[in-house]
């Protein structure tokens, strides 16, 4: 009896330590100062109630209300374990002036994703961002919603409406239930919500921030709906000549479920979706902890590389988190600035939101502001 | 919902059929074992993880 | 120090935590345990609490299927279902051979198929179906060697394959397409396998059989075996044709469904507390596995040693990786058990993949050579597991050659099936 207790006392000792961990980044507050540009702080639930009190009734920030123009919303953390879309809204939110038109920012998108971490992959709970003050730590998150805010998984996701057979897992996949549907999922109801907010608000662009591993065919691209086929591929143009190499793509009809394709088809806007590298997503990683996350440095996968096995270059430079973060602004930042020559009537005019040399050179954190300097009445947490 | 309290009512009577493995069991092994396998059933009951 | 050398330099401690812990008799899971908190305090992460009991988590929905699929199948035996049918069977067809023996490899096949562990199939049929080959006048060693062999195709046929779940789910890829990839060569090879060790029977004695065999309760009859299935079969095939209006059930509670309507149906009074607690005991070494093989990957990725073991496998030549995948698969099998899946099957899978294989089929082809390793020690928990259920007497080694013909045919269909994968992609439908 004695060993039994005391086997039991070990693991109870060693479940309270982990379920601490797991309680305490569940908890962790990320705040958001509200940068000068930000006018209002609308929630998802304004847009189907249903969600209201839900784990992803998501903050939506919103920019500028100078001069009626067009309006783009820009979604980051659908995938929350790719970092750079969480952080380039964070710095969007934080930094960013409006001119003419509207610019809507979901930092968490898919909110219960941020709170988990994927068993057996190793992922640190958290990263911080060195900024002049100190530091910013974010959860680190996961690909799915945590089970804990829905469960269980079908046999077998079918997406709706297209019937699509997907990955059980897939049904917690914020970027493969849309167009979702009120009476569905929770991610089903979050996508639906989402585009609710596409049509009520008359949302002219959609740009969904994503990372992905370098053996991963789609990478270091912009994919469009048909209806930015051109936007698109101007862009690429634009910046592949003038900062880095972006290639195009267009959003396959046959692929069911994810944002390029259902929202474009589903409402007025067109639909994009960024992919900047992440080698901290690739299956030969070697070990994964949140340097790797944010130098992108990776002996195994340079090796990957050399053999040909990867679709995009990588060397002992790797992939930091500042040339993602840049290559997402500036890529946004580009399709404004077309969007709006070709539509002066329904022009966004972003600005104060660095681009891609200035974050490398100055580094993503240098764009977070302190929480602890600002008016209290001007922080958010996501 | 329903079907959610159903997967958590089928944790707990897991969890409660390894608790009671662990005081039948005689041996040490059998014990560690079960008390591993038992963590992720609790910390799910517990809706820590 | 480059990844490469500390990877490898953690490699081999886990590997000699692992094997330190098999000298001091531990458990093949226990020693998995051992290997991992090994790893992590030879990677520098100390005893990282959070990283083992997030590992403990990856197969969580998949022990509570097994769960689940194996009360059921034990509430059928306890109800005296399981008895009823092989009686039946045998009084119907005991002059038939080749009837009979087309019957007892499906019957082999259904618990394996439908739990993912080819243990429930020796635990639920394999004494039965082994009484009624050794009154058809078949040694020991071949009656084991066909429920052993059988067992194994069983684990990997669909709907539940672990290995193919596994490695599907390592890679982000649907666990959709392998019906067909799964079922074609398992119910071939488990045909074979039969008609081959079982080519010198004769008719079976029908008297001598069925005195030894458990008599079935009276009140049993035909309805009250196929309700229960019928149950499983119209939830799943509701989900996938409904899937926009019936709710999302998930297999485990499908399961416990088929079992409420065998404990509704006995005829016997069934000790659903005990038998459930028996269930939970009987499947401890398949659990426990999942839970150590997770924390095992979990604390191999964070150590580098699962990227280590990925990159080497997907730079060799891929000639030299497809051939060497009968030493390999069973290899890693026998160490590993499930948790060779995520460690050496995603690998594999993601360089088919880049070499424009058909992943599905490849995959597919490996699911059915990994059983195989289930025989071979440190662990061959269910070799063990088999011999003691048919009252094997002679050595293990015996059991060991009789399998060997039926083990070869499944490499080479495996092997086929990776090497021709794309031109088999038709199979991939549903």
């Amino acid at each position: 009896m004695t060993r039994k207790i005391l086997i039991l006392a070990l693991g109870a000792l060693l479940a309270v330590f982990a379920g601490l961990g797991f309680y305490n980044i569940r908890h962790l507050r990320e705040p958001v100062v509200l940068g000068p540009g930000v006018a209002e702080v609308k929630t998802l639930s304004e847009y189907f109630p249903a969600l209201k009190g839900s784990v992803n009734d998501c903050n939506i920030y919103v920019l500028g209300n100078a001069k009626p123009g067009g309006t783009i919303l820009i979604l980051g953390g659908s995938h929350p374990e790719e970092p750079s879309a969480r952080l380039a809204a964070w710095v969007m939110a934080e930094n960013g002036m409006v001119d003419q038109g509207r610019v809507f920012i979901a930092p968490s998108a898919n909110r219960s994703g941020t709170k988990v971490t994927r068993p057996g992959g190793a992922y640190p709970a958290s990263y911080t961002i060195p900024t002049p003050w100190g530091g910013q730590t974010f959860r680190m998150g996961d690909r799915w919603a945590s089970p804990l805010d829905q469960w269980p998984d079908p046999e077998v996701f079918i997406h709706y409406p297209s019937r699509q057979n997907l990955a059980y897992m897939d049904v917690r996949n914020f970027n493969r239930a849309w167009p979702g549907r009120p009476d569905g999922t929770l991610t089903e109801k979050t996508c639906y919500a989402f585009i609710e907010m596409i049509k009520k608000e008359k949302i002219d662009i959609v740009i969904d921030l994503h990372e992905a591993e370098l053996q991963y065919p789609v990478i270091s691209t912009i994919v469009a709906h048909q209806k930015g086929a051109d936007l698109a591929a101007l862009a690429s143009m634009v910046i592949s000549g003038e900062e880095f190499n972006i290639g195009v793509e267009n959003s396959p009809k046959a692929l069911r479920g994810l944002s390029h394709r259902e929202i474009g088809d589903a409402t007025d806007a067109v639909s994009l979706l960024l992919e900047t590298p992440e080698p901290f997503l690739d299956a030969t990683r070697g070990r994964t902890d949140a340097q790797l996350l944010l130098t992108g440095q990776d002996e195994f996968v340079v090796r990957a590389g050399k053999r040909g096995l990867l679709f995009e270059k990588i060397d002992k430079k790797g992939w930091p988190i500042d040339v993602r973060v840049g290559r997402q602004t500036s890529t946004i930042l580009t399709l404004l600035d077309l969007w709006s020559q070709d539509h002066p009537e329904r022009a966004i005019l972003l600005k104060d939101v660095p681009k891609y040399a200035e974050v490398i050179a100055k580094g993503t954190g240098a764009f977070l502001k302190d929480p602890k300097a600002a008016d209290p009445a001007r922080i958010r947490y996501e | 919902m329903i079907i959610t309290i159903l997967y958590y009512l089928l944790v707990a009577a897991t969890a409660g059929l390894i608790i009671w493995n662990i005081f039948k069991t005689k041996k040490w092994q059998e014990e560690a074992l079960y008390v591993i396998v038992l963590i992720p059933f609790l910390l799910r009951l517990l809706r820590l993880k | 120090m480059s990844m490469t050398a500390s990877a490898s330099i953690i490699l081999a401690a886990m590997v000699a935590g692992y094997a330190v812990a098999k000298i001091l008799k531990l458990s093949t899971e226990l020693s998995m345990l051992a290997a991992a908190l090994v790893g992590a305090l030879a990677g520098g992460a100390g005893f990282p609490a959070r990283h083992i009991v997030e590992g403990a988590f990856t197969y969580l929905d998949i022990c509570l299927i097994f769960i689940t699929a194996t009360l059921f199948m034990n509430l059928l035996m306890e109800s005296g279902g399981v008895a009823f049918v092989v009686r039946r069977i045998l009084v119907r067809f005991h002059r038939h051979k080749a009837v009979l023996f087309v019957m007892l490899a499906v019957l082999l096949l259904i618990p394996g198929a439908l739990t993912g562990a080819g243990s429930v199939t020796v635990l639920i049929v394999g004494g039965m179906v082994a009484t009624i080959l050794g009154y058809m006048g078949l040694p020991k060693a071949k009656a084991a060697a066909i429920v052993f062999v059988i067992a194994g195709l069983s684990a990997a046929a669909p709907p539940v394959s672990l290995w193919a779940m596994l490695t599907a789910a390592g890679v982000n890829m649907p666990y959709v397409g392998f019906f067909l990839p799964l079922l074609i060569p398992c119910v071939l090879l488990a045909l074979l396998t039969i008609f081959i060790l079982g080519w010198k029977a004769k008719p079976a004695d029908l008297d001598m059989a069925l005195r030894e065999l458990p008599e079935a309760p009276a009140g049993m009859n035909w309805f009250k075996i196929a309700a229960p299935f019928a149950v499983f079969f119209a939830l799943v095939v509701a989900g996938r044709a409904w899937p926009f209006d019936v709710p999302i059930l998930g297999l485990p509670i499908i399961f416990a469904a088929a079992a409420v309507v065998t404990i509704a149906l006995s005829p016997r009074r069934l000790d659903v507390l005990e038998i459930a607690r028996r269930t939970v005991h009987q499947l401890l070494p398949l659990i426990g596995t999942l839970t150590c093989a997770g924390i095992l990957v979990q604390i191999m990725t964070l150590t580098g040693v699962r990227g280590l073991i990925a990159i080497t496998v997907v730079t060799l030549p891929l000639l030299i990786v497809i051939l060497s995948l009968f030493v390999t698969l069973p290899l890693s099998e026998a160490v590993l058990m499930w948790g060779a899946a995520p460690v050496l099957g995603v690998p594999l899978v993601l360089l088919f993949n880049t070499l424009n294989m058909n992943p599905v089929i490849a995959l597919a082809g490996m699911s059915i050579i990994w059983p195989l390793g289930d025989a071979i020690p440190p662990t061959a928990i269910i070799g063990r597991l088999t011999v003691e259920t048919v009252g094997l007497k002679e050595s293990y080694g015996r059991f060991l050659r009789a399998c060997l013909v039926p083990a070869v045919l499944i490499v080479v269909v495996g092997t086929l099936m990776v090497f021709f994968s794309k031109k088999l992609a038709f199979l991939t439908v549903f």
